[in-house]
């Protein structure tokens, strides 16, 4: 039966009416219109539906969404920082780490949780990071290289004008599109 | 997106509230923790409860305490995670932290909990499918048919799917206990008595009964142990063999004084070794003795082909296993000298 459920996501409340059984992968996909995370397996095999739960990276194919009310949920869409990308995304983009782009946006969630946790890892421990994260296009490389450089980016921040992508983009340098929110 | 069948979700405070709740009969309740085994097999209509019992607004269960008397007591909804990193397991049990660590993914750790690990179904090719897998053939034994399809001969009436779980085979080597809690009473089993081996219903928890707690004795804390794991990819997958050892020497000359080997992966239940303690009680450790060790664990080892890996080597990743795990014992008992 439908019940009411509240959820805290990117900072934002919402007021749900749902079955039980809804997952939070199909919350955020289906009815709130969040479809930056990704759905792949559904069998907790791939870690492209990862999202941060109380800023620890989870599975939200296997979650039920229920058991998410009073927790922190952030996904890849409340990463930015209003306009302008984390610098893990910018990061990503400086070094090629997105090919397809399905396992992305949960590669940068597991990425943002060990960044929040250990702002310098090696790339051993970014590899640990993400060995729940499969990429099919063969990037792991990059993707790795992407989270260990990520603190030059956080450095880099307010030096907009030596980016070396300033101005290609139509929207300006790293700036996201607008989602007419 | 292929949804859930739905189900009334209910969050209980008490524990006794969980038993009372799963007295009824009537209906099919089952209780939830971390879910990462338990929502993917009702995707797949392995299992569809009318009422889920979640545990998750009964904070106690998510303790590990330490008590100098008794040992080591961890609730059934501590997370892998939290039981690789907590300072009391790296201190007394660390083969327990290794164990957790070798679970699944960062995020499935991060999920998965210690209760869900040790009444943790069994799996199997025939057996982990969609329903419309199923639908296309005879009934696997385990979802209500006649025969298992994973036996040798297809015909056996015995179910044949895998016990998979890391944390198991170590807590049973570790001769850690668990308290059962129902409506009828609370009962203490020792989780060597857990498992049956039968892959339809691998553990004596009865449907009405959940797992309020486990206890590593205190008396474990000097043992030598180890668990090494194999499975397809160094992360994710369940291990598709795996060697847990615990192991105490006494005296100057290192005599073995109490051995505990189990394998898993191989069977439907975390496999003791039978013939091991007898072998090496008493003796001191050489070459030839670890060898013979060896080639019972891997004689004991009988892998089907129902879930992933080549059966031949698997059987000799459990020799592989038993031999480091007895070479690393030995290390450990020369350094303490």
């Amino acid at each position: 039966m439908k019940q009411p459920l509240a959820l805290c996501i990117n900072g934002e409340n919402h007021e749900l009416f749902l079955e039980p059984s809804k997952t939070l992968l199909e919350v955020l996909r289906e009815e709130l219109d969040l479809t930056g995370t990704k759905e792949v397996c559904l069998l907790g095999s791939c870690g492209a539906c990862t999202v941060l739960v109380d800023d620890r990276p989870i599975l939200s194919c296997s979650t039920l969404a229920i058991a998410c009310k009073d927790k922190k949920i952030t996904t890849i869409e409340g990463v930015k920082n209003g306009h302008e990308l984390h610098p893990l995304q910018r990061s990503f983009v400086e070094k090629g780490a997105v090919q397809c782009g399905y396992c992305t946006s949960g590669m940068i969630l597991t990425g943002k949780a060990l960044l929040d946790e250990n702002p310098k890892p090696t790339k051993a421990e970014a590899a640990e990071a993400i060995s729940g994260n499969l990429c099919r296009c063969t990037g792991y490389a990059q993707i790795i290289d992407a989270i260990v450089s990520a603190p030059e980016f956080a450095e880099s921040e307010s030096t907009q004008a030596q980016d070396p992508l300033a101005g290609t983009l139509d929207s300006g340098p790293y700036l996201m599109p607008e989602t007419g929110e | 997106m292929q949804s859930l069948p739905n189900f009334e979700y209910l969050e209980p405070s008490s524990t006794q509230e969980v038993a009372e709740l799963l007295k009824d009969s009537n209906t099919q309740s089952m209780v939830i923790s971390g879910g990462t085994d338990m929502l993917p097999s009702m995707r797949q209509g392995i299992f569809s409860p009318d009422v889920v019992i979640s545990l998750q607004a009964i904070p106690h269960l998510k303790n590990v305490e330490w008590d100098e008397s008794e040992g080591l007591r961890i609730g059934p909804s501590v997370t892998l995670r939290s039981l690789e990193s907590n300072a009391d397991v790296l201190q007394h049990f660390p083969m327990i932290a290794k164990a957790a660590h070798a679970v699944g993914s960062p995020q499935l750790r991060e999920m998965a909990t210690v209760g869900g690990n040790i009444c943790l179904d069994t799996r199997c090719y025939y057996y982990n499918q969609s329903e419309n897998w199923q639908a296309c053939d005879q009934e696997c034994l385990k979802l209500g048919g006649e025969t298992c399809k994973a036996s040798p001969s297809g015909r056996a009436t015995k179910c044949f799917a895998v016990f998979s779980a890391d944390l198991a085979p170590v807590l049973v080597a570790i001769d850690a206990r668990v308290t059962l809690l129902s409506a009828r009473g609370e009962r203490s089993v020792d989780l060597r008595e857990f498992y049956t081996g039968d892959g339809a219903e691998p553990h004596v928890k009865a449907a009405d009964e959940i797992l309020t707690s486990v206890l590593v004795p205190k008396q474990m804390t000097d043992v030598f142990g180890s668990y090494q794991k194999y499975r397809i990819r160094n992360s994710i997958d369940y291990p598709i063999a795996g060697v847990a050892l615990t192991l105490r020497f006494e005296g100057p000359e290192k005599k073995v004084e109490d051995v505990y080997l189990v394998i898993s992966g191989v069977a439907s239940k975390p496999l003791m070794v039978k013939r091991i303690p007898p072998l090496l009680s008493g003796k001191v450790l050489d070459d030839e003795l670890i060898e013979e060790a060896a080639v019972l664990a891997k004689k004991a080892a009988l892998p089907l082909a129902n879930t992933s890996g080549e059966r031949a080597h698997r059987k000799q990743m459990i020799y592989e296993f038993t031999k480091k795990a007895f070479a690393q014992a030995v290390k450990y008992g020369s350094q303490r000298s």
